[in-house]
C-alpha cells in the first residue's frame, strides 16, 4: 500500500478483543462484531438454535421492540447484516463515520439485553422449516449441506438450518440458553476500520459492553474434524449433475499455508487457473468449475466443485481428479508468479473497500489471534517457491477424498479412483442432513 | 476533451465516447467497455447471441489465443469479467494503478475478437452448459417466465441465455455478422474509474482505439406493448417452493419518476419493509421482495414470492393486501426518510470503490446517456417526499389485476 497503516489491537478492560485499522479518507466505517460461536456449539439435539438465535436477537431488546430497533439502525443509515458459521458469529455494519458510535450502541444494546418474544420466536422457527424446503431448489447450497458431515464429521459439518426434527424439539428456552452460554466479552472480537477515532470507539466498547458475562472465555482448542472418505449420491431431477469433492489440508495458521494457497489457486482459481483451462475451455465440458479452500478454526479443507450434465459427470470428475493429482509435475516460474501477482494484487485493488479491509481483519483475529498486516501478508505470498509448492503437494498428497454429487446419475465410483465399490445413492432432502454420512 | 461535474469525456473522431471518473481518494482502477447491445437487440433466431459473443470475446483476437487473454488477465492480478443483459453487454477489469494502460489494452484487443473458428463449437458446448445451470434455479425460471408473459414476441422477453435451440442452431458466420455490426465504435463507450490521470487516459484510448473503422450505431430499438394483465401458470414438480410474480407497469430507466418508484417499492418490500414485518416476520413466507426491473423505453414493478405451495393463497393474498394499502393510505414520513438514509450510506460506500463506481456510471451513461455523480444520485433521492409517492402510485397503479406467473408444483390458480 502506498501509506502506512497502524493496525491497534488489544484486550480491553470488559473483556472484549479489539483490532482497529484507522484509514485516513475513508467515508464510511466498517465494524464486525464477532462472536465465537456456532453451529459446532448447538446442542446436539438442537441444531439450527445458532441461527435461530441470530434470527431473533434483533427482534426486541429490553427497552425496544424489533420495530424500534431496526429503525433506530435505520435512523442512522447503518447497513446491518449477520450469519452463522460452524464456529462463530458475525454482526457486520458499514455506517458514516459520524454514526459509528450510535450504531456499535445499538449492537451492544441488541447483544446484550435481547428478549427473545415468543411471537418472533415462533416465527423464527416457522420460516426455518420454510427454508428447508426452499434449500431444496438450491443445488448449490444443498450440495454444501449434503457434503458438510462427510468433510466435517457431525459436529462441524451441520448445517445452520439444522434439521426439521430438530426444530420440531425446539422451544424459545432453547434459544434463550445458548444466547447465555455463548454470548459474553470473553467470546466478543470487535474489528473496525475505516475513518475511526480510536480512543472513542474504545471508550463507547468499555461503557457499552462492561460487566457482560466477562468470564466466558473463548476456549481456543476448537472443535474435532471428522473427515469420512468416499463417495456418495443423493438422487435428485435436475438438469445437471451438482458435484463437490474434498480432502484436509493445512490449516489457515500453518507456516506453509501461504503455499497451499498457492497452490490452490493454481489448481482453480480464476481463467487461467488448471481446472478452467482444462476442464472448461479445453474440454468444453462444463460452464462452472473451481477449487477453494475452508477455514473452520483448526481445520483446513479443499475443496473442488463443478456442475455438468449427467452424461458428462463422469468425464468431468475424471478430469477433475486427474488435474488435482498432476499439480506437482509442471508447475512453471511464470505459473506461480501469476499466481502470486493475483493474490496480492487483488489484496490492494479490493482494500480500497472499508468493509473488505474490516473482514479481513476479523478472520484474523478469529484465526491468528491478532491482525497481519497487509505487507506482512503479501510477503509471504511473495516468498513462495516452484520447489515450495511442489515439496508441499509432496508431503501433502491429495489421498482419500470425499466426493458428493447431486443429480438424475450416480457416477461410476471405480471409473473415479480405480476402485469396485458400490456408489451409495440416497434421496436428497430425506431426513437429516447430509444422510449416509454417519 | 470536456469535464463537467466531476467527470472528463472526450469522443474520438471514430466515435468512440471516453468516461472518465477520477477518484483520487482511492489506489485502484476499474475500466472497460460498454457495449451498447443486448438480448433485446437481437432477432429471435438469434436470441442469446449477444451473450454468446460475450463468451467468444474471451476466446481470441488476431494477436492473442484464449490462453494469452486469461493469462494476460491474471499476470496483472485483475478481478475481472463481463455481464450480458438485456440492453448492454459489459467488459471490465480491475486492477493496481500501475497495471491500467495493460488492462485497457487486453479489453480493446478483445473488442476486435477474432471470433476463433476453432474455438467456436467448444464455446457452444460451455453456453449450453450455462442455460442447463440455469434451468435448475427456480429464480431464474420464473424471471425469464414473468418476461416471456411480460412482454409476448417482443424482444424483452428473449431470455439473455438463449435457448438450447437457438444456441444450438447459431453458426460461427451468424456471431462474425452480428459482432460486426455491434462491437463498433458508434456502440461502444470505454469507462474509466479510478486513481487516474484522465489525460493520459484519453490518450491511451486514442492509441489503442483511434483507429477503429467508424459505422453506423445500432438499429433503433421498438418500443414493446403494454404488460398485459392475467395470469400464467407453469405447473412443475421440479421445485418444491412456489413462485408468484406479480408484475405491473412502472418507470423506465430514464424516467424522471424511477428514483420514488425505487423509493416506494423499497418501502414496500426491501429492507424493514412492510413485506419483510407483515409477510415474512407473520410466517407467511420466507422470501418475498419487490424490485423494479427498468429499460429505456419500459419498466415493471415485480413482487416475488417464493413460498411452501400449500402457502400460494396467503402469500397472494398478502402482498396484494400489503400494495393496496400502500398505494391507499400512501407511506409515512418516517419510511420516506428511513430510505434516504440507508442510500446514503449505500452511496458513500459505493464511492469507495472503483469498481462500483464503474458498475453504476455504464449504467448511467447506457440508459440516460450521462453519468451521474454520488451527489447527483443523491440529490435525486433526497428529493422524494410523502406526496412525490402519492402521485406516483396514482400514475403507476399497482392495485389492479396486473400480470401473474405462479410457477411450482401447484397448478394454482386456475382462471
Amino acid at each position: 500500500m502506498s501509506t502506512a497503516e497502524t493496525y491497534h489491537h488489544r484486550r480491553l478492560d470488559c473483556g472484549i478483543e479489539l483490532v482497529a485499522l484507522p484509514l485516513d479518507g475513508r467515508m464510511t466505517t466498517a465494524f464486525d462484531i464477532r462472536v465465537l460461536c456456532g453451529m459446532a456449539e448447538e446442542p446436539a439435539d438442537r441444531l439450527g438454535v445458532a441461527r435461530l438465535v441470530e434470527g431473533t436477537i434483533g427482534k426486541g431488546t429490553e427497552s425496544k421492540t424489533a420495530q424500534e430497533l431496526t429503525d433506530a439502525f435505520d435512523a442512522i443509515g447503518a447497513q446491518c447484516g449477520s450469519g452463522v458459521g460452524r464456529e462463530s458469529m458475525v454482526f457486520r455494519c458499514s455506517c458514516l463515520p459520524e454514526y459509528a458510535e450510535r450504531a456499535l450502541a445499538l449492537h451492544a444494546e441488541m447483544l446484550r439485553t435481547p428478549t427473545f418474544p415468543e411471537s418472533f420466536y415462533e416465527v423464527a422457527v416457522d420460516l426455518a422449516r420454510q427454508e428447508l424446503t426452499a434449500l431444496e431448489d438450491d443445488p448449490g447450497e444443498l450440495s454444501q449441506k449434503l457434503i458438510g458431515p462427510q468433510a466435517y464429521g457431525p459436529v462441524l459439518g451441520r448445517h445452520e438450518l439444522g434439521t426439521a426434527e430438530s426444530l420440531d424439539r425446539m422451544t424459545r428456552d432453547d434459544v434463550v440458553s445458548y444466547w447465555r452460554r455463548c454470548f459474553g466479552t470473553g467470546r466478543i472480537r470487535v474489528a473496525i476500520a475505516g475513518l475511526v477515532d480510536l480512543e472513542r470507539v474504545t471508550a463507547a466498547l468499555e461503557r457499552m459492553f462492561a460487566g457482560f458475562n466477562a468470564g466466558q472465555d473463548d476456549d481456543r482448542s476448537g472443535h474435532p474434524a471428522v473427515f469420512s472418505p468416499g463417495v456418495r449420491h443423493h438422487q435428485k431431477e435436475l438438469e445437471q449433475e451438482h458435484m463437490l469433492l474434498c480432502w484436509p489440508g493445512l490449516k489457515i495458521t500453518d507456516d506453509a499455508y501461504p503455499v497451499q494457497r498457492v497452490a490452490v489457486s493454481i489448481l482453480g482459481d480464476g481463467m487461467s487457473s488448471r481446472l478452467f483451462t482444462e476442464v472448461r475451455e479445453k474440454l468444453g465440458l462444463v460452464y462452472w468449475v473451481g477449487a477453494w479452500q475452508e477455514f473452520p478454526r483448526h481445520v483446513g479443507m479443499i475443496f473442488m466443485g463443478a456442475s455438468a450434465k449427467a452424461e458428462r459427470a463422469e468425464q468431468t470428475a475424471r478430469a477433475m481428479l486427474k488435474e488435482a493429482d498432476r499439480l506437482g509435475e509442471d508447475i512453471t516460474e511464470e505459473e506461480l508468479n501469476r499466481v502470486k501477482t493475483g493474490i496480492i494484487a487483488k489484496s490492494q485493488t479490493h482494500g480500497d473497500i472499508t468493509q473488505a479491509r474490516t473482514s479481513e481483519l476479523s478472520s484474523d483475529l478469529f484465526h491468528y489471534g491478532r491482525p497481519i498486516p497487509l505487507d506482512e501478508k503479501n510477503a509471504r505470498i511473495a516468498a513462495v517457491t516452484v520447489s515450495d509448492v511442489r515439496q508441499y503437494l509432496a508431503e501433502h498428497p491429495r489421498g482419500e477424498l470425499c466426493m458428493m454429487t447431486l443429480g438424475p446419475q450416480a457416477l461410476d465410483e471405480a471409473k473415479l479412483t480405480g476402485g469396485d465399490a458400490e456408489p451409495r445413492t440416497e434421496k436428497a432432502g430425506g431426513g437429516n442432513s447430509g444422510g449416509g454420512c454417519s | 476533451m470536456s469535464k463537467q461535474n466531476g467527470f472528463v469525456e472526450q469522443t474520438l473522431a471514430n466515435g468512440l465516447r471516453v468516461v472518465i471518473e477520477p477518484m483520487p481518494q482511492v489506489q485502484s482502477v476499474a475500466a472497460g467497455f460498454l457495449v451498447r447491445t443486448g438480448a433485446r437487440d437481437e432477432p429471435p433466431e438469434l436470441a442469446g447471441v449477444s451473450h454468446f459473443l460475450e463468451h467468444m470475446c474471451f476466446k481470441g483476437t488476431a494477436k492473442r489465443t484464449w490462453r494469452d487473454i486469461t493469462v494476460d488477465f491474471d499476470n496483472m492480478g485483475s478481478t475481472y469479467n463481463a455481464y450480458t443483459s438485456k440492453e448492454r453487454t459489459s467488459f471490465f477489469g480491475w486492477v493496481r494503478v500501475e497495471d491500467l494502460e495493460r488492462q485497457l489494452e487486453l479489453l480493446a484487443d478483445m473488442m476486435r475478437s477474432a471470433i476463433p473458428p476453432d474455438e467456436f463449437e467448444m464455446e457452444k458446448k460451455v453456453v449450453l452448459d450455462e442455460i442447463a445451470r440455469s434451468e435448475d434455479s427456480i429464480e431464474h425460471r420464473v424471471y425469464d417466465q414473468i418476461h416471456r408473459t411480460a412482454y409476448g414476441d417482443h424482444s424483452l422477453s428473449w431470455p439473455v441465455l438463449g435457448t438450447d435451440k437457438t444456441v444450438g442452431a447459431m453458426s460461427r458466420e451468424q456471431l462474425h455478422a452480428y459482432f460486426a455490426s455491434r462491437y463498433q465504435p458508434a456502440n461502444l463507450v470505454m469507462v474509466v474509474t479510478g486513481a487516474v490521470d484522465p489525460k493520459a487516459v484519453i490518450g491511451i484510448a486514442e492509441r489503442l482505439c483511434g483507429e477503429w473503422p467508424a459505422a453506423a450505431a445500432r438499429p433503433e430499438r421498438r418500443r414493446p406493448a403494454a404488460i398485459p394483465e392475467g395470469t400464467t401458470v407453469i405447473q412443475t414438480d421440479r421445485f418444491q417452493q412456489q413462485a408468484l410474480v406479480l408484475a405491473y407497469p412502472a418507470p423506465s430507466a430514464v424516467d424522471v419518476d424511477r428514483e420514488t418508484a425505487d423509493v416506494c417499492l423499497s418501502i414496500l418490500g426491501g429492507h424493514n419493509s412492510r413485506f419483510f414485518w407483515n409477510i415474512i416476520q407473520e410466517g407467511v413466507a420466507p422470501h418475498v421482495s419487490v424490485g423494479r426491473v427498468d429499460y429505456c423505453d419500459v419498466g415493471m414493478m415485480i413482487a416475488f414470492g417464493f413460498c411452501e405451495p400449500s402457502n400460494s393463497e396467503k402469500v397472494l393474498d398478502a402482498m396484494r393486501r400489503e400494495i393496496g394499502t400502500l398505494s391507499s393510505d400512501g407511506p409515512s414520513e418516517d419510511e420516506v426518510q428511513r430510505v434516504k438514509n440507508r442510500a446514503r450510506t449505500s452511496l458513500a460506500l459505493e464511492a469507495e470503490s472503483p469498481y462500483y463506481r464503474y458498475t453504476q456510471v455504464v449504467q448511467d451513461v447506457d440508459v440516460l446517456g450521462r453519468p451521474r455523480t454520488v451527489a447527483d444520485r443523491l440529490g435525486a433521492i433526497d428529493a422524494v417526499t410523502v406526496g412525490s409517492i402519492g402521485i406516483y402510485t396514482e400514475a403507476w397503479p399497482m392495485t389492479g389485476v396486473g400480470c401473474l406467473t405462479s410457477l411450482g408444483p401447484r397448478d394454482w390458480p386456475r382462471m
